[in-house]
């Protein structure tokens, strides 16, 4: 993960042995980038906080099976998507998502706020507050497909690089840029529509 | 430049990948199209918001609870694990169960309709199997089943079947129980063992021409004594008809007369008369009396004189030895049909045919 420092290989290793502190190190290390997917990816703390400790529990119980310690992050990031796209999938079979829209009250921790439906440059003293934009966009993510959304949390919220990418799902760079264009064009549309 | 190729670029521009003579294209045609203008400014403002988004700070107490699912999975024991996957995921487990069941049911129910069917198949199989049995392997089968036969009546007819000398023997005085039942006994091995080596030489031959008619007939045993006598009869009468007759053409001039003389002198000579068919009657006389029999018979006769068609001389060494071969094709004769063979012997069949002058 281009943001954060790169956990050396012997905490790694050291992990691999069986070491607690080993373990905690990278917990510390990697819960906040491993949370945040979580939470842009399904839009919940809650369930982003549960899927995020079970991350950490199959890199506890799997770790020893790492053969390449240099590809940790990579691991990771796999492990992480892979829980996403899991819990995505159960919690749209109950229709967790079903009553979520764009035009519904946005949830900040100060409470709900009815949603404007102006277009947010008319307003900027009101809708570029920091955390209803990001609320809106995070409604806007929702919306989009499940792949699509990875490439846009991965690249434009998280700064991964193309590379880093590339070795986390496994697909070429030129295939990740159209498909990451694709996704922006998609959510742009999806916020014009909002606004509209 | 048009407005997709235009739009394909929005990503890299925002990116500056591209290279300053495609942005200057890529910007001459922005303000050429306000279309394309608009919705770039669109994307960029977009890409703005996405890009302000900041990252959320993980919930307080992450590590510890993360420690304490660590501990409790680490806790469970796999029996218990499994129990509760069996809890959380029943239809993962129900469904193979129901498979199971399924799969029974339907062995059942094949078992049930068709095995069944099947084991009466074979059972008709072995039946025919049985039933069209070679050449060399009938014979074999239906010696097994005489010496079944045979061994078996053997050890019943002593007992099951008196015989006019059991009856004979039976009836005369016996001084004691005890030696009865010595002499008795000695006695019935003797005669089954009788009985037993005529009906084996019977069948060393008679798989070569076994008629299947005497042999049943002679083997057919007779459990009650009027029944012996009654099948006595029947038998002297087949075994009459089965000789060849004399006949003897007697001319007559008083019919009446000379039929009610002809029944006495058959009775006199110690013959009976079989049959009578118009003016023709079937006689049965002792070979010895066949001659005072035919002279008498011919004072009967208006002209004094009766005409031999058949050839007089009747063949009784031939009538033995047919009577003989017919014991031993048998093999299981009774004694009541060996006295008959004995008395039938000593007769001869007359046939006379009265002719009125």
């Amino acid at each position: 993960m281009s943001t954060s420092p790169k956990i050396q290989k012997e905490v790694i290793e050291n992990c691999k042995a069986g070491d607690e502190k080993a373990f905690a190190e990278i917990v510390l290390h990697r819960q906040k980038k491993v949370f945040n997917i979580a939470y842009r990816m399904l839009g919940n703390s809650e369930e982003a906080k549960d899927l995020a400790q079970e991350v950490f529990i199959s890199v506890f119980e799997s770790i020893k099976d790492l053969k390449e310690e240099i590809k940790f992050d990579a691991w990771l990031t796999q492990i992480t998507l892979n829980h996403c796209r899991n819990r995505w999938k159960y919690l749209k079979r109950r229709q967790y998502f079903s009553s979520h829209s764009l035009d519904d009250p946005i949830e900040t921790e100060d409470g709900s706020v009815p949603r404007a439906v102006y277009d947010p440059s008319d307003n900027p003293e009101i809708l570029f507050e920091k955390k209803m934009i990001q609320q809106w966009i995070q409604r806007g993510l929702l919306e989009l497909k499940e792949d699509r959304r990875e490439l846009l949390v991965l690249r434009d919220l998280q700064g991964f690089s193309y590379e880093e990418m590339g070795e986390s799902l496994g697909l070429p760079e030129g295939t990740i840029k159209s498909k990451l264009h694709r996704a922006r064009m998609d959510l742009k549309e999806v916020l014009e529509r909002s606004t509209h | 430049m048009d407005c997709e190729q235009a739009r394909d670029r929005f990503s890299s521009l925002w990116e500056k990948e591209v290279s300053p003579f495609e942005e200057k294209i890529f910007k001459e045609h922005l303000s050429s199209c306000p279309k394309c203008q608009r919705e770039f400014e669109q994307f960029e403002k977009t890409m703005r918001w996405l890009h302000s988004v900041g990252e959320v700070e993980v919930p307080e107490g992450f590590l510890p609870e993360l420690y304490r699912k660590i501990k409790e999975k680490k806790r469970a024991i796999p029996g218990e694990k499994s129990r509760g996957r069996w809890f959380h995921f029943p239809l993962s487990f129900k469904l193979p169960v129901q498979a199971v069941a399924m799969m029974a049911i339907v062995f059942l129910v094949l078992y049930l309709t068709k095995m069944m069917p099947m084991e009466g198949d074979r059972l008709k199989e072995t039946k025919q199997t049985s039933s069209p049995l070679s050449v060399q392997e009938k014979p074999e089968q239906v010696l097994t089943q005489k010496e079944g036969e045979g061994e078996r009546r053997a050890l019943e007819t002593p007992t099951e079947t008196p015989r006019p000398k059991d009856v004979e023997q039976a009836k005369a005085p016996v001084p004691k129980e005890g030696k009865l039942e010595e002499a008795s006994v000695p006695q019935v091995k003797a005669e089954a063992k009788k009985r037993e080596a005529p009906a084996r030489s019977a069948e060393a031959i008679g798989y070569q021409a076994v008629d299947s008619n005497k042999a049943a007939r002679v083997k057919t045993p007779s459990p009650e004594p009027g029944k012996i006598e009654r099948e006595l009869a029947v038998q002297e009468k087949s075994l009459v008809a089965s000789k060849p007759p004399q006949e003897i053409v007697l001319r007559i001039s008083d019919r009446k007369k000379v039929i009610s003389r002809l029944h006495e002198l058959v009775k006199q000579f110690g013959g009976e008369v079989v049959t009578t068919e118009g003016d023709s009657f079937l006689a049965s006389l002792p070979t010895g009396s066949f001659s005072g029999f035919e002279k008498e018979l011919a004072g009967l006769s208006s002209s004094g004189k009766t005409d031999l068609l058949m050839a007089k001389k009747h063949a009784t060494g031939s009538l033995r030895l047919e009577q003989g071969a017919k014991r031993e094709e048998g093999g299981e004769k009774s004694k009541g049909s060996e006295g008959l063979a004995a008395d039938t012997e000593s007769r001869t069949i007359v046939r006379i045919l009265l002719v009125e002058e």
